[in-house]
């Protein structure tokens, strides 16, 4: 199978077939938001479909590529669009106020989610730098407009401007680490490249070497590892609220799944040398995110850091290969669900445009909204890793594959920083139920697309975190 | 011997070029600059027999995309007068350190020895480089027992795709009209004409 497969690519076509409707009902039509809300509904039920039939062919086929070895069809592949759609619908619909708000330009911005989502998800399935470098693109550019779409504040035009220009020197990087490794290979296909390799004793792997290092250096970047995470803080902060959880989870979804499609696919005979690179970049960023979440006065600024620290940890069960894979993809699955309903409790508390988001507007919220502070609560303990939530079993999946690795001191500085961590996730806490009675009366006004997101990622983060079993018997499968 | 000669005139005019985009205070004499080393490096493509490169790069980079850093540099102004002075302090001595340490580990490279290039492909790749066979390439769908075949389809697809949201992301992004002050949130569309 390795010619033309329209399964391989049938949510991807989806995706973009209903962005064009979107964009091209809007030109005819002028429809209302109601008509954008089943438009956008029915394209991710089809995607949700034909992601089944996805699984169900490689269930009965076996892993395959189509597309001439550009595009993988295994487990791993399929999991991860499965995982980007559930972070996509859960953005949409915690950006659906924002895009409604757009107003004339309301189908620009639902079709730039959606094909944000198609690069990511190629991103995902690919199995060559070429490949890769354009879905990254796609993917990227969707995002540098959708974090200034606003238009209404500097500092959403900062923001985009700062994302445009930091992401375009990153994508660079990558690409030239592509070009050293085809130089010292003779082929961007990864598979080919795992082939070549395995042939020969390289004697002086400088180039080939530089070159895996740029691209780890490259994708780092999407990722928010450290440290290439500079830019995160301020994007986070000034990009609308409603987008920057969806922006936060895909760019870490299609990242890590690129990230393990090279390293693994093409460079496993040097997995000595790149497992030491993640880890110290793993190291890094759980020390760096932590430490500076802590100083934040800001929660959009302080989920930023926070979410460096969780690439970090993601690095940590990256870091020992294979053996690591399911546990990572556990953790991106549960992590994007996490900081998508953070980000939309953030919406709901502090607008949409960038007005601030300081500890002071969260004093007192459970008396002006019980459920709004109780899902933030959730999200925020999940994420801090308290066992019964699934931050515990992803940094208890992370961790012991980390340790059987030989990452011992890596697993060491993990657990010292996730002891830390809990310091500013707690606080929010304490500044949302034992601070502050004024304003008491006033209660907030919660949009119902919202709600929902608030509820669904509340309840998945807890009820996957009890009964954790199901989606780890089904990742189990992936990482082969 | 003419080779080297070639290289070390157009090596030449590309670092001057790169410098004068550095140091140039108008910005028009700065594109220029990098249209002198767009260039040289096309050039450069010509004398390594890529011929097809070389033309992609000059009417691609040295033509369209200099076209249009003229035509943002007039639109937002020639003579305003920028404000150059240095705002970042340790920017400029830790670049040279970063400098002198990339020149010496490169140097130390060449030196030793131990900087080779081709160290593991079996074989020199296949160069198909024709037009007709780079199109054929990009869009054909072949036979499926081809592995090489369709191998630039998905790519080259997902390039259109790009192009897409370049232009869906320009539409949204310009097509933004600030509400005025006496307008109510609530208010319906507005239309056009207001």
């Amino acid at each position: 199978m390795t010619g033309v497969s329209y399964l391989a690519v049938a949510p991807e076509i989806i995706l973009t077939a209903g962005a064009v409707v979107v964009l091209m009902v809007d030109v005819f039509a002028r429809p209302s938001s109601r008509v954008h809300g089943w438009l956008v509904s029915a394209t991710y039920a089809l995607v949700a479909i034909a992601i089944g039939f996805q699984w169900r062919r490689v269930d009965l086929d076996g892993p395959g590529v189509s597309f001439g070895g550009t595009l993988l069809l295994n487990h791993l592949s399929v999991t991860v669009r499965a995982i980007l759609l559930v972070a996509t619908v859960l953005g949409t619909a915690a950006a659906w106020r924002m895009l409604v708000g757009l107003r004339r330009r309301a189908a620009e911005g639902i079709a730039l989610i959606m094909v944000a989502t198609v690069g990511f998800m190629l991103m995902g399935a690919s199995a060559d730098l070429v490949m890769t470098f354009v879905a990254l693109e796609v993917g990227s550019i969707a995002l540098y407009v959708l974090a200034g779409i606003m238009r209404s504040s500097p500092a959403g035009d900062e923001a985009a401007m700062k994302y445009f220009l930091l992401g375009a020197f990153a994508s660079a990087i990558f690409i030239y680490g592509g070009a050293l490794v085809y130089a010292a290979t003779g082929s961007t296909d990864v598979n080919e490249i795992a082939a070549r390799l395995s042939g020969v004793h390289v004697t002086r792997p400088a180039v080939l070497l530089i070159g895996v290092g740029l691209i780890v250096v490259g994708l780092g970047f999407k990722v928010t590892a450290a440290p290439f995470h500079s830019w995160a803080p301020d994007v986070y902060q000034g990009a609308p609220s409603g987008v920057v959880g969806f922006m936060a989870a895909v760019a870490k979804i299609g990242g890590f799944a690129a990230l393990i499609n090279i390293l693994t696919g093409g460079f496993e005979r040097y997995s000595g040398a790149w497992g030491d690179g993640l880890a110290l970049i793993a190291a890094a960023s759980v020390t760096l995110g932590t430490l500076l979440a802590i100083q934040q006065s800001d929660v959009r600024r302080m989920l930023a850091y926070s979410g460096v620290a969780h690439a970090g940890f993601i690095l940590t069960g990256l870091a020992a290969g294979l053996v690591g894979i399911s546990g990572v993809m556990f953790y991106v699955a549960t992590y994007s669900v996490m900081v998508v309903g953070a980000f939309a409790a953030v919406t709901a508390v502090s607008g949409q445009a960038n007005t601030g988001s300081s500890f002071e507007e969260y004093r007192g919220l459970a008396r002006r909204s019980p459920v709004v502070a109780a899902v933030l609560a959730t999200l925020m303990i999940a994420m801090s890793g308290m066992p019964l939530t699934t931050g515990f079993i992803g940094k208890f999946q992370v961790f012991t594959s980390a340790w059987e690795g030989g990452y011992e001191w890596l697993v060491i500085t993990g657990l010292l920083a996730s002891v830390a961590a809990f310091f500013f996730y707690l606080r929010l806490v304490v500044v949302m139920y034992f601070r502050g009675d004024e304003g008491a009366e006033t209660t907030l006004v919660v949009a119902r697309s919202i709600r929902w997101v608030l509820v669904v990622a509340a309840g998945a983060s807890v009820a996957l975190g009890i009964f954790p079993g199901p989606l780890l018997d089904l990742l189990n499968g992936v990482g082969v | 011997m003419v080779e080297l000669v070639i290289f070390a005139l157009m090596g030449a005019v590309a670092l001057a070029g790169a410098i004068g985009v550095v140091r140039a205070r108008n910005p028009v004499y700065g594109a220029m600059g990098l249209m002198a080393t767009l260039f040289a490096l096309a050039v450069f493509y010509v004398v390594h027999l890529a011929h097809f490169v070389a033309v992609v790069q000059v009417i691609v980079y040295a033509g369209a995309v200099i076209t249009l850093f003229l035509f943002v540099i007039m639109f937002v102004g020639v003579d305003r007068a920028e404000d150059l002075t240095e705002k970042l302090p340790v920017q400029r001595p830790v670049a040279l350190i970063v400098l002198v340490g990339v020149v010496v580990l490169a140097g130390a490279l060449v030196v030793t020895g131990r900087f080779d290039w081709v160290i593991a492909s079996g074989e020199p790749p296949v160069v198909r480089g024709t037009i007709e066979e780079i199109g054929e390439n990009l869009i054909s769908v072949g036979p499926p027992s081809d592995r090489q075949a369709s191998r630039w389809l998905l790519p080259f697809e997902a390039t259109s795709l790009l192009l897409i949201v370049a232009a869906v992301g320009a539409i949204a992004l310009a097509f933004y009209r600030p509400r005025r002050k006496d307008e109510s949130p609530a208010d319906p569309d507005p239309g056009p004409g207001s």
